[in-house]
């Protein structure tokens, strides 16, 4: 230390001695010297561009976090299986006995045709769309937790959202792929090793997760009046289903009817699938610009002939019962130039893409379904009145008379052929429907000639087993 | 007790600057003083062995500053006592030192320098070098070679005239852009840019194009350096291994190329006018199908397809309107018509240069015009206006030079490429215009491609780069210069879609349609270089020392709008009258840098020369801790042919081995890729604005480094009449940045880290060059360069599991493409087969493209000839490349399909039996048995597209001086006169379906300067 303090007092008279007669060079290495000196850390370090935001930033603002699960809502509403141009409407309407496609994307070829090939793009976007969700989803719940920028009641409600939404898109990943992965945390290191969930696992995570949801969305004011975001009501909505596929029937019954009474049927059928309908319970806000309208009536209603994409099935036309109302101003047909063919298409949504109103939003969750989940759930306990009285309901709003089915059998096979009328093309009922009661086999295999057993769950994308192996074995079939 | 980081370095810094100053003083107390004898002024001409006078040359007196410059009719004045001894030099002239012995007149002849290295001095951006003592690897290519090629961006001047150096153009549209490549691709990530510097401000070289407004015109790529005159241009170098373009530290990897643009010189007033024309047309058309031959394989796909019947129903005829509604009779060249046209650059540009031997200037302003080959009107203008001042105090201590130059360019294209329509219309599409010369919709039943001339893209470029450089010589051995920069480029474009250009059948309205698409970007940055140079000359030792340091930073702001619905088509220009705007993206980027650089130079006997650059960086482009790096490089010579083992009179007058090894960087990786981050997205969700989830943080993300090393050898023979330059390297870039692909359950496709792998690019380059005659009334000289390049990927852990598992493979270079092996038509079924490598017996799954091709060059180069007779020049250049490329089966491998094919398809399989090329004929109905996309996707799609091209001939006539002082020169060029090749594509130079291939060109000019 001595040494180098000497070579520094001696350097600096030297230099000083030295300088003297160069004042320009003085200058100069002053410049020098006190760019060396200074160092350049501090230069570059960038703050964040504007159109960027650090997470930490994200949530120390209530505006911010808003934000980012209006992201979730877009996204689900534009892509993936919830809604959109590829959700399980139209896909699953084709892979069941629903839709008849006339497209020509292979992808949806392969579906339609029931040769789904492990690499198939439509199911690798579903799969991709839906965990990118999921992070979104994991990285609010991780991000309110820890941040002191919000209040309680703030927390709550975004934690809530965040958690039902992870819940919602694993029932549907579970309905499609069978054992999934159920993601919870946004640790790239964990989420790229992850291994499968065993379904019922995976279930009762769902469960879980709804029920957390449920106590975090107590008592929150709605953030609008159109039930475009998902509150307590549509927390019971997905709990009520959620145990009725799994077969637990007495709190299935209890969660539907804790929905019925405040979301009553419409009586007109016109109306149900108007935005402000009264049985909507959870419905997608429709772009403000374009399409005003839904994706859905986008899809589904055929333009022009030739130029159909999907149309409905004769055998699900045939299957409408004489006096179904439901036939009538649910389903529309179109004709050729000349008359010779005739399609028909789900006119459930009527405002198509001409219409520059907005008339109609996404529905998710309205309370017919309710009311056949309390119907099935009342069976199943050997609830003949209750159940007859719930099918009844959805049967004469459709203009139909009282069920005629009285046994315990009979009245479940009746539900069930009603949900199909109800139902038809909203996200797939029908094919999860098939697959729970272990139907698929013995319906789709006399519909589709390329039917196999295994084709109740779809395989696991191909380059997502490449990535990681750990999602090994893929699905039987495949 | 400890001692603080800062204390140490300034220790450091003490000792430096002690080791730099010590010798400073030694000589201010040796200078003695002298008395200098009375100054007389003399005068006299400079001129060349043929009388001819010499402007320009460098009249300095021994010994001191005192200097002038010929003025151009070859005249000179300079003051110097009568004792002193007078040097005249300029480049390509043998200097001379000519005694004054007390004259007052001193007319000198200067004997033109057949040594061809002469003194010819090189930019190697902080500091410049001779050839004869350079250490590291520099290409250069001048303004005389330049100035001889009728082209508008300085990359295309340099195509097939450097070895190590691989230019393609990406589209023969004006304003577009060219891919570089130097030294082949050293990163998986991508980016092969090198760095650009114009008069030592680094020139951002990515275009700020939005795909949204000109993806399907120019490809998205704007090239920036467009906006460079290349008749501004008085040098370009090419900076290519460890021992050049280590000092460059983090950007230096890809290469380096610097620009020096032209400067006044001392003498009268001189007015340099240049005036040329230049006409251009495609130089190769593909052989499509005619009207009959495509409506028979048309008809035979659907038929094949199992809907013959349909065909005949009437009521489908909406279906396939090309065979049943459209005039079966009709025929149309539409490679004529869309792409056949003649396009034409008028090019006129004036400057003005002159000073004296203190003050000297160059202005220069030019404009061109340029059109296209398409119909209608559109044309790239370009205007540019260039300054360039030089002064130096009277004692020659304090110069500066100040360089501005400003460029505003305006592009006005369809918003399509018609390429791709010519190459696939149907040959009996209806016409363009009805009888009422409107557009014809023929009933709504097609495209019409020429109403896209109703659509506008329109994209105007301001560029401002100017620079100052400031030195000051404290003492005759030491000097401070600083070089300041400042660049600041605007792109404004815009792309209009109105509704009358689509298909009224459509029912697309103004309201429901018409939409305008801008793309306002900037790209501004500033330098500071202050740097110290320290020379000195002992007996035999050359000492030369440079440290400096830069600060550099760069905002960009982009920001890309859509305005829908407007009123009328009248108003589509005008974002003000959309009734909804939509925002795509409003970016910023800001991106800082700081280095430290050095170089030591020792040149021993100016025999044994060694050269230690180094440099350390430090980027805002990585996380905290990872934001500094430090790289350098060491380069050997040795001047052999100055033992003594080669006398004076051996045939080999110059030898030199060279060798060099060091490190560089990238950092061209984009700004904020280490951090978590929620993007604008631009949507909302029920008004409120959506925030979307764009990154994982991850702090492990750093430099990708690049490791040259080289070895060279360097012989001149007969006076230097023969000069052979071989050099051999081999780059190593590890620590690559790459996403690495993660599972989706992620939450993203992948995370950009370095990864550990390996990538070789080994090759061995050839420059020659001989002055083959040399006479009085004859010159004839050659050059050759050739480059054989060699890439492969070394190392990649975890390749099998990552995103490029089906594109790279280990061994082999990254420029391969896997592919199906194609194993031709089945005779029996008329299907393509292939090779089924997994034996799952299906044909779909990555492991059955297991064919290899490599699409990068086996070698490529250029030979050019120049000869000159009297007041007659010729240059020619030819290029070469011997490489694979695809073919036009790669973009249709099925006949039938609606959309004309090259001919080649019609020789198509068409009964159980038929051994035949092509698959049988599918309208790609479903249910239709086509494999062509496979066919189209395996290693009949690639085939050889090797050519040898007369890229640029050239013919100067220099007119007979009418009197003295006025020059005049007419010239006649060509570009891409003549092509040798077996490819059948488009272009073997940018084998693609979409763009327009690059023209040939013809240009007629005339110089005159007096």
């Amino acid at each position: 230390m001595k040494h180098s303090e000497y070579i520094n007092t001696l350097d600096v008279a030297l230099l000083r001695s030295l300088l003297k007669p160069y004042p320009t060079l003085k200058k100069s290495c002053l410049l020098i010297s006190a760019i060396l000196v200074m160092g350049c850390a501090d230069f570059v370090e960038v703050q964040p561009p504007k159109n960027t935001l650090v997470s930490e930033t994200v949530f120390n603002d209530a505006a911010t976090v808003e934000s980012a699960l209006a992201n979730l809502y877009y996204d689900m509403r534009e892509q993936g299986m919830v809604s959109g141009a590829f959700g399980l409407t139209t896909a699953m309407g084709i892979y069941s006995d629903e839709l008849d496609y006339y497209g020509f994307s292979a992808d949806y070829v392969q579906l339609f045709q029931h040769n789904v090939l492990p690499g198939n793009g439509a199911v690798l976007e579903w799969w991709r769309q839906a965990y990118h969700l999921i992070y979104g989803a994991n990285d609010i719940i991780k991000g309110v937790d820890g941040t002191d920028g919000l209040t309680t009641v703030e927390k709550n409600s975004f934690k809530g959202q965040a958690l039902f939404i992870r819940a919602y898109l694993h029932s549907l990943l579970v309905s499609v792929f069978g054992d999934v992965p159920y993601v919870e945390t946004t640790d790239y290191l964990k989420t790229n090793t992850v291994v499968r969930t065993d379904v019922d696992e995976v279930n009762d995570l769902i469960i879980a997760d709804l029920e957390a949801a449920l106590v975090l969305l107590e008592g929150t004011a709605p953030v609008s009046d159109e039930r475009i975001y998902p509150d307590q009501n549509v927390v019971k909505a997905l709990l009520a289903r959620m145990h009725l596929y799994i077969g637990y029937w007495e709190e299935a019954a209890a969660m539907a009817t804790e929905l019925i009474d405040d979301f009553p049927l419409e009586s007109d059928l016109n109306q149900v699938f108007l935005k402000g309908s009264q049985e909507t319970i959870w419905q997608l806000k429709a772009d403000n610009e374009s399409p005003k309208n839904t994706r859905e009536a986008e899809q589904l209603i055929i333009q022009s002939v030739p130029g159909q994409t999907y149309a409905l099935t004769n055998d699900l036309l045939n299957a409408f019962e004489a006096d179904d109302l439901r036939r009538d101003q649910w389903v529309n047909g179109i004709s050729d130039m000349d008359n010779t063919v005739t399609y028909y298409y789900a006119h459930k949504y009527k405002a198509g893409i001409n219409e520059n109103e907005a008339l109609e939003y996404s529905i998710l969750f309205r309370s017919a379904e309710q009311m056949l989940i309390r119907a099935e759930a009342r069976i199943r306990l050997g609830d003949i009145v209750g159940a007859q009285s719930d099918l009844n309901a959805i049967r004469n709003r459709a203009g139909l008379a009282n069920t005629m089915a009285s046994t315990q059998n009979e009245i479940l096979d009746a539900i069930i052929n009603e949900r199909r009328f109800e139902l038809f093309t909203e996200q797939g009922h029908r094919w999860f429907d098939l697959k729970r009661l272990g139907k698929a086999d013995e319906i789709l295999g006399q519909f589709k000639p390329n039917w196999k057993a295994t084709d109740v769950r779809l395989p696991i994308p191909e380059s997502e087993l490449d990535t990681n192996p750990n999602l090994l074995p893929q699905n039987p079939g495949y | 007790m400890k001692k603080s980081p800062i204390y140490s370095s300034r220790t450091k810094l003490f000792l430096f600057l002690y080791i730099l100053l010590i010798p400073l003083l030694h000589q201010k107390l040796v200078a003695g003083v002298t008395f200098d004898p009375p100054q007389t002024t003399i005068t006299g001409t400079v001129t060349d062995m043929d009388g001819l006078p010499l402007g320009g040359v460098n009249v300095v007196l021994e010994s001191t500053n005192q200097g002038a410059i010929s003025d151009m009719d070859g005249t000179y004045r300079i003051e110097a006592g009568p004792n002193g001894t007078l040097v005249f030099s300029i480049v390509g002239f043998k200097s001379l030192n000519v005694p004054i012995e007390g004259r007052n007149v001193i007319d000198v002849q200067l004997e033109e320098d057949v040594t061809q290295l002469g003194e010819v001095v090189l930019n190697a951006g902080y500091y410049t070098v001779s050839e004869k003592e350079r250490t590291g690897n520099i290409s250069t290519i001048k303004a005389d070679i330049i100035e001889k090629q009728p082209v508008a961006n300085p990359l295309a001047a340099m195509q097939g005239q450097l070895s190590g150096v691989n230019i393609a153009q990406t589209t023969g549209l004006p304003g577009g852009g060219f891919n570089i490549e130097v030294r082949g691709r050293n990163f998986i990530n991508g980016a092969t840019d090198p760095l650009f510097i114009v008069d030592g401000v680094p020139f951002g070289s990515q275009s700020l194009g939005a795909s949204r407004v000109s993806g399907q015109i120019i490809g998205g790529s704007i090239s920036p350096l467009n906006a460079i005159n290349p008749n501004d241009i008085e040098s370009i170098e090419v900076l290519k291994d460890a021992d050049a373009t280590a000092i460059y530290g983090s950007r230096g990897a890809n290469g380096v190329v610097l620009i020096t643009t032209k400067k006044g010189r001392a003498g009268k007033t001189r007015f340099d006018a240049h005036l040329s024309t230049t006409l251009g047309k495609v130089s190769r058309f593909l052989d499509l199908m005619d009207t009959e031959q495509y409506l028979e394989v048309r008809r035979e796909g659907i038929t094949n397809d199992g809907y013959g019947d349909l065909l005949e129903d009437p009521g489908f005829d909406f279906f396939w309107p090309d065979v049943k509604l459209w005039d079966n009779n009709r025929y149309t060249d539409w490679q004529k018509e869309l792409i056949g046209g003649t396009s034409y650059r008028n090019n006129a540009q004036l400057s003005v240069s002159g000073g004296n031997d203190l003050t000297q200037f160059l202005i220069s302003g030019s404009y061109q015009k340029e059109t296209t080959v398409f119909p209608g009107d559109s044309n790239y203008q370009k205007a540019n206006l260039r300054s360039n001042i030089n002064h130096q105090s009277e004692n020659a201590r304090f110069k500066i030079n100040l360089s501005i130059g400003y460029t505003n360019e305006n592009n006005k294209m369809p918003t399509v490429d018609f390429t791709s329509k010519a190459y696939s219309l149907e040959p009996n599409a209806p016409r363009i215009y009805d009888d009422e010369g409107n557009i014809n919709w023929e009933n709504n039943t097609w495209d019409n491609p020429l109403a896209s001339l109703e659509e506008t893209y329109k994209s105007t470029s301001n560029t401002l780069i100017s620079n100052a450089l400031v030195s000051y010589e404290v003492t005759s051995n030491l000097e401070f210069r600083s070089n300041m920069g400042f660049t600041d480029y605007r792109l404004d474009s815009y792309r209009a879609m109105p509704s009358s250009a689509r298909n009224p059948g459509l029912g697309v309205t103004p309201q429901n349609y018409s939409h305008l698409i801008t793309n306002a970007s900037q790209r501004v940055s500033w330098i500071v270089e202050p740097q110290l140079n320290w020379r000195k000359d002992w007996n035999g030792v050359a000492l030369d020392l440079l440290v400096g340091t830069t600060f550099q930073e760069e905002t960009m702001e982009q920001l890309v709008q859509r305005g829908l619905g407007f009123p009328n088509n009248g108003l589509l220009e005008n974002l003000a009258a959309a009734e909804n705007l939509q925002v795509f993206s409003d970016t910023d980027g800001k991106y800082k840098y700081n280095a430290l650089f050095g170089r030591i130079n020792v040149n021993l006997l100016n025999r044994y020369i060694l050269n230690l650059t180094g440099r350390r960086d430090g980027s805002s482009r990585f996380g905290p801790g990872k934001q500094f790096g430090n790289f350098g490089a060491v380069g050997l010579a040795w001047i052999f042919s100055k033992e003594r083992l080669f006398s004076e009179g051996s045939l080999l007058s110059f030898g030199k081995l060279r060798a060099s090894y060091g490190s560089t960087g990238s950092d061209n990786i984009g700004d904020y890729r280490f951090l978590d981050t929620y993007q604008v997205s631009g949507n909302n969700y029920n008004g409120v604005t959506v925030l979307e989830p764009t990154g994982i943080y991850n702090p492990r993300f750093s430099w990708e480094e690049n490791n040259k090393l080289e070895a060279a050898l360097e012989l001149g023979f007969f006076k230097d009449r023969l000069l052979v330059n071989t050099s051999w390297y081999r780059n190593r870039s590890s620590n690559q940045l790459v996403g690495i692909p993660l599972a989706a359950t992620t939450g993203f496709a992948e995370l950009t880290g370095n990864f550990d792998a390996v990538v070789e690019n080994t090759g061995l380059e050839v420059d020659l060059r001989t002055v083959n005659i040399q006479s009085k009334g004859f010159n004839w000289s050659t050059t050759l360069n050739l480059t054989v390049p060699k890439s492969k990927l070394v190392a990649f852990d975890g390749l099998k599991n990552s995103t490029f598992a089906n594109r790279y493979s280990i061994g082999q270079p990254l420029t391969i493409v896997k592919l199906y092996h194609a194993l031709g038509v089945d005779p029996e079924t008329g299907a393509y087969t292939f090779e089924d490598y997994n034996g799952d017996g299906d044909i779909n799954r990555a492991e059955d493209r297991q064919w290899i091709e490599d699409l990068a060059p086996k070698f490529y180069g250029g030979f050019g000839n120049s000869l000159s007779l009297g007041n007659l020049t010729m240059d020619v250049l030819f290029q070469f490349k011997k490489q694979k490329a695809y073919n036009t089966l790669r973009f249709d491998a099925t006949p039938g399909y609606k959309g004309n094919t090259p001919a080649e398809l019609y020789n198509r399989w068409e009964e159980p039996g038929d051994v035949k090329p092509i698959q049988r004929a599918s309208g790609g109905l479903a249910g239709g048995e086509d494999l062509g996309s496979l066919q189209e996707d395996s290693n009949a799609s690639i085939s050889d597209a090797s050519f040898v091209r007369l890229r640029n001939i050239s013919l100067t006539y220099k007119v007979p001086s009418m009197r003295p002082g006025l020059d005049m020169k007419v010239y006649l060029q060509g570009q891409n006169l003549w092509t040798l090749t077996n490819y059948e594509g488009p272009d073997p130079e940018q084998p693609s379906s979409t763009r327009l291939p690059p023209l040939r060109q013809i240009t007629l000019g005339v110089q005159i300067s007096f």
